[in-house]
């Protein structure tokens, strides 16, 4: 297909980047082109110009600071997060599902950046960062600025940037010696699109402690449960606890999610509960693994 | 990669100098930023091994491999490429035989209406030079972004494992 009249630049480093975004209204940000390259076909957002980031170096660090934090640049791809060494020591579920989005093709171009800044709700990132805490690392003309990953997915196809601003990259804290992670998904098939989502964080021994509840795919935004979250806080770390405090979702009242052929609006909020227990259950494990 | 100067303007957008290397020629030519690398490759090139399914990135017959790496040429555009090396189906035969790879599929019956072929033997290819010897899940998991509506796969990964077992594994790898 012949894509709508556009015209594309490679900027040399982040501040011609940021210079290019601005010298236009329909500029857009081109990362991975996995998702983008479909919107262009689709013609269903107006895009003028394309700034090519994908090769900036700037962009395509991985830095492990000294207390075992990770910055990750915008544009580092999956596959590049599942094979660095770097990331499989200080956060090993991160590199395990980058590993599992999609297919070969997809993980050879797709990038941290662009699977956050689209926002689309089923997308694999998305939740496990807010589990793991990151924080984003925004760059706009007027200068930097820092969101929380929870503040970040703002709803259906928008993130929280403002026109101008390209996402630089991600930090994610270290996690502490007894801490753990899960994630969970139902997926219509091996490795693909997503039904329902569930991304947790425990850390503490035998007394749970930094509960982090992610609920992903039930609603424009992924969100954290905080009821589920307290009844974990301060609990006993046990199977009990856990199935407990995920009674909390219930049938899942307050959740928004969507129905599509592939499941109802119903079943997903069923499905979250389920599979809350077993990411946090998961993440229990984990953490008393290590 | 071509020399720095600065694309021209229309009303289709910008146009772009740009040079590849595919299957080890040299191309230079100019190319609109709305063209995908599947088009430039077909329709600029007349390299029509490369095919086109599903337009979405979904089915994976657009497969090649640019700068070593496993791409589908629907989801880039061809300004993209400048200064890369990319490697098609058109590569794979040396001096007019088939390779191993593309025998095997021959042999086995790794093929029926053919559409998928040029994607699925890129993909084998990138596969085995990754892992000259995989596993049938590991076959699996490498050809999961190339769809087949004709074979079932059976004989697809009977193909890609009979042609590691013939060499084609130890011989890409040793290619890289
Ligand atoms: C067939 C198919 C199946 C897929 N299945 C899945 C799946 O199961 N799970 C999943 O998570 N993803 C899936 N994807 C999407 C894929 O992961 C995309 O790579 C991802 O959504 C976008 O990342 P990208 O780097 O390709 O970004 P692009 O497509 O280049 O950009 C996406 C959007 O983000 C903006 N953007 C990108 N980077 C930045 C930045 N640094 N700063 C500011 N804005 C930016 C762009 O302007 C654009 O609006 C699938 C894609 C395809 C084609
Ligand atoms: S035509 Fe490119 S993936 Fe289907
Ligand atoms: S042989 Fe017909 S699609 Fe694969």
């Amino acid at each position: 297909m012949l894509l709508e009249s556009v015209e594309y630049t490679r900027p040399r480093n982040l501040d011609e980047a940021l210079r290019a975004l601005a010298s236009r209204e329909g500029a857009a940000v081109l990362a991975g082109g996995q998702s983008l390259v479909n919107v262009l076909k689709n013609r269903v957002a107006s895009v003028d110009l394309l700034v090519d980031v994908s090769r900036l170096d700037e962009l395509r660090r991985i830095e492990v600071g000294a207390d075992g934090g990770l910055e990750i640049g915008a544009c580092v791809t999956y596959d590049e997060l599942e094979r660095s060494d770097d990331i499989r020591g200080a956060q090993p579920m991160l590199a395990s599902a980058a590993g599992h989005i999609e297919d070969r093709q997809i993980r050879n171009r797709g990038t941290i950046g662009g699977n956050c800044c689209l926002s689309d709700p089923s997308n694999n990132l998305p939740p496990l960062l807010i589990a793991l805490g990151a924080t984003m690392n925004v760059q706009g003309p007027g200068g930097g600025r820092q969101v929380p990953a929870e503040d970040f997915f703002f709803g259906y196809f928008m993130p929280a940037l403002e026109p101008g601003e390209i996402l630089r990259s991600i930090s994610i804290p270290p996690l502490a010696d007894d801490a753990g992670v899960g994630y969970q998904a139902l997926s219509v098939g091996h490795d693909s699109k997503a039904i329902v989502r569930a991304a947790a964080h425990v850390r503490g021994g035998d007394t749970i402690e930094d509960a982090r509840v992610v609920l992903a795919v039930v609603g424009p935004r992924p969100v954290r449960h905080s009821a589920m979250e307290d009844l974990l806080n301060g609990a006993p770390a046990s199977a009990e606890t856990v199935e407990r405090a995920s009674e909390a979702i219930g049938d899942g009242d307050g959740l928004e999610p969507i129905s599509d052929a592939h499941g109802s609006a119903d079943y997903r909020r069923r499905v979250a509960r389920v599979l809350a227990r077993r990411a946090v259950y998961e993440a229990m494990m984990r953490g008393a693994r290590s | 990669m071509s020399d720095e100067r600065d694309p021209v303007v229309s009303d289709e957008g910008t146009a772009h100098a740009i040079e590849v290397t595919i299957n080890g020629e040299t191309h230079k030519r100019t190319v609109l930023a709305r063209q995908l690398l599947v088009h430039f490759l077909r329709d600029t090139l007349g390299l029509q091994g490369t095919h086109v399914g599903c337009d979405t990135g979904s089915c994976g017959a657009c497969s090649v491999i640019v700068d070593g790496q496993l791409i589908k040429s629907c989801m880039m555009l061809a300004p993209q490429v400048d200064g890369a090396s990319i490697e098609t189906v058109e590569g794979l035969a040396q001096d007019g035989e088939l390779n191993v790879l593309q025998r095997s599929f021959n042999e086995n019956h790794g093929l029926q209406c053919g559409y998928c072929t040029p994607g699925m033997l890129m993909a084998a290819t990138d596969l085995l030079r990754r892992n000259p010897n995989p596993s049938e899940d590991e076959i699996r998991h490498g050809i999961r972004g190339n769809i087949c509506r004709c074979t079932g796969y059976v004989n697809i990964v009977k193909s890609i494992k009979a042609a590691a077992e013939a060499g084609a594994g130890a011989a890409e790898e040793a290619s890289r």
